[in-house]
């Protein structure tokens, strides 16, 4: 296993710490959920691990590299982020936004060559978009163009990807889509992928890995080990709520 | 479903559009020229003196300068938008004009104030346009001076506007402490004219609004990206204070350099990048880029030709013309589209 991602007593925050001493990892080939209650801090910290964002102290290594040693064209090439609601812009068509991925790789005008054509074509058709290449792609529903914003993301080409809760607001069989979607490309592809959920149950029966933050410390490991050590029940601490262990949810 | 790519038919009607409309720019005014004297003129067969007069000295100079400021308007409307994702941004969103406006105050009521008169029509043009460049300048350069410690470019616009809103205030102070006769040279710079612009000044107005226009060329790509949110733009590898930077410098050479010459013409600016959405459906700036361009001249040289039509009783100030032209095509678009 290669160890494409590794923090160290990370912490998280800008003037004031929002959370602290994360130390965890993520290998290739691995789909990692990131779960916790509202406002512990797991947007920020996709973003401070994807390099949009600063982080107070710590470590974060990208493929065994210290992230600020890379230029930003460099670290694109290791990581790419999906935000929870990307802007959409009015008369894009699907096929420019997908192909907005290659970025690093078009000439001074943005074109994209030949040779990329297929393989955003390619793309498209892995999430299942083949026949919407020229559709505007602020007209999709939620879940086609999340579908979309993930396509672009594979256009990218990196090792890492990480997604801001892909699958809020999409309706149950969207959400299993795009998880299964998520599962595959980090299988298949061997790439590493790193998402938020609220979603507890499709995350312990999809994920290799799950990271909780919780409300007084960060645990980590395969789901099963997290069930069994109670890890779960760190996420509402103080509160009535109590994990089911059968359930896979807090009821 | 194939990606539309070519726009060649729309652009060649557009640019056709643009050639009667330049004619027809020619033809009106205060005395109506044939369009056979014209064409005689142009190829240099006409012997009427009076015509070549009118034509060499005063309209063809004024339609350049109108084509140049309808492009160079446009360009930097739609990159101020694009920037900012707000629909309602304009040249002038950045307190550009604010800037200009000040630099022609000073110039205008300070001369005044030490009991200088500028009599002299070309010294006072010159100064004029070399004040309120300055004055646009010094606020991009504020702006630029700035910018890496702004987080976002919601910072940047609101640092803008607050920065044009102190440069008005100046303005309106001066305003209060100065003479009537410099008061109506700056009213007048503020209304925007096309005419008077000798072959000199038109030159050095394009020369500076030519590499404002390679600039925006080469924001194109980026362009493209912001569209689509600062964070993933980010996450891509793009530059962002490198980006914020270039379409900065392109703004101030594109508007600066028109509002220096022709005064703040408004409107334009923010009307015809929405034209061009309209007619072409099209996000990308490849293609959104020389739309503007030919839109905003053909747009601009009509509103000149609309300011001349009182004829012999005067000419309409183009802010005038702008407003009404510009602000029923703004309501159409807001009318017409559900999101912009």
């Amino acid at each position: 296993m290669e160890r494409v991602l590794e923090t160290k007593n990370l912490c998280l925050g800008y003037n004031k710490v929002i959370y602290k001493e994360i130390t965890t990892f993520a290998d290739r080939g691995e789909i990692v959920a990131v779960v916790g209650p509202n406002g512990i801090g797991k947007s920020t910290l996709l973003k401070s691990i994807s390099g949009i964002q600063s982080f107070r102290s710590g470590e974060i290594l990208i493929d065994g590299k210290e992230i600020s040693s890379y230029s930003h064209n460099r670290l694109a090439e290791k990581v790419s982020f999906v935000p929870s609601q990307s802007p959409r812009a009015r008369n894009l068509s699907l096929f420019d936004m997908v192909s907005s991925g290659c970025y690093n790789r078009t000439n001074w005008l943005g074109q994209v060559g030949s040779n990329e054509m297929e393989f955003i074509y390619h793309t498209l058709e892995r999430v299942g978009l083949t026949d919407f290449a020229g559709r505007d792609s602020s007209r999709l529903s939620d879940g086609e163009f999340q579908r979309a914003t993930i396509a672009r993301a594979l256009v990218q080409e990196s090792k890492i990807i990480f997604l801001d809760e892909p699958t809020a607001f999409l309706d149950i069989e969207n959400k299993l889509t795009i998880t299964r979607l998520l599962k595959e490309i980090a299988h298949e592809e061997a790439r590493c992928v790193i998402f938020s959920t609220h979603d507890l149950q499709l995350a312990i029966k999809h994920c290799d890995r799950i990271w909780i933050m919780g409300r007084d410390s960060f645990s980590h490991g395969n789901p099963q080990d997290l069930i069994e050590k109670g890890a779960f029940d760190t996420m509402f601490k103080d509160s009535p709520l109590k994990f089911d262990r059968n359930l896979y949810t807090f009821v | 479903m194939k990606v539309k790519t070519g726009y060649i038919r729309e652009y060649s009607v557009i640019s056709a559009a643009l050639g009667l409309l330049i004619l027809l720019n020619l033809i009106l005014g205060s005395v109506i020229i044939p369009p056979r004297d014209i064409f005689a003129s142009l190829a240099g067969l006409s012997d009427l003196s009076f015509v070549n007069e009118i034509l060499w000295d005063f309209r063809i100079p004024k339609a350049i300068t109108a084509l140049l400021a309808g492009v160079a308007l446009s360009v930097c409307g739609l990159q101020m938008q694009t920037l900012f994702k707000n629909p309602l941004a304009d040249p002038f969103i950045l307190g550009i004009s604010s800037g200009a406006g000040l630099g022609v105050a000073l110039f205008v009521m300070g001369f005044s104030a030490f009991g200088i008169s500028l009599s002299g029509s070309f010294a006072l043009n010159l100064g004029v346009a070399a004040s309120a460049w300055v004055g646009a300048f010094g606020v991009t350069l504020l702006i630029l001076l700035v910018s890496s410690r702004l987080r976002d470019n919601t910072s940047l616009l609101i640092f803008g506007i607050m920065l044009g809103s102190v440069a008005s205030a100046l303005i309106t102070l001066l305003q209060y402490f100065s003479s009537s006769s410099s008061l109506k040279a700056f009213v007048v710079w503020t209304m925007g004219s096309f005419s008077g612009l000798t072959s000199a000044q038109i030159w050095i107005m394009s020369m500076l609004i030519v590499p404002g226009l390679i600039l925006s060329v080469y924001n194109i790509k980026e362009l493209n990206i912001l569209l689509q949110g600062e964070a993933y733009a980010k996450s891509l590898g793009v530059n962002l204070e490198h980006t914020r930077r270039r379409i900065l410098v392109a703004t101030t050479l594109l508007a600066g350099s028109v509002t220096a010459f022709c005064g703040p013409i408004g409107f334009i600016g923010i009307a015809v990048p929405h034209i061009a959405r309209m007619f072409f459906r099209n996000a990308d700036h490849k293609v959104l880029i020389p739309a503007t361009a030919l839109l905003g001249a053909a747009i601009m040289v009509f509103t000149d030709t609309v300011a001349q039509l009182p004829g012999q009783s005067g000419v309409i100030p183009i802010n005038t013309v702008s407003a009404l032209i510009g602000v029923p095509i703004i309501l159409i678009i807001i009318l017409k589209s559900k999101f912009i």
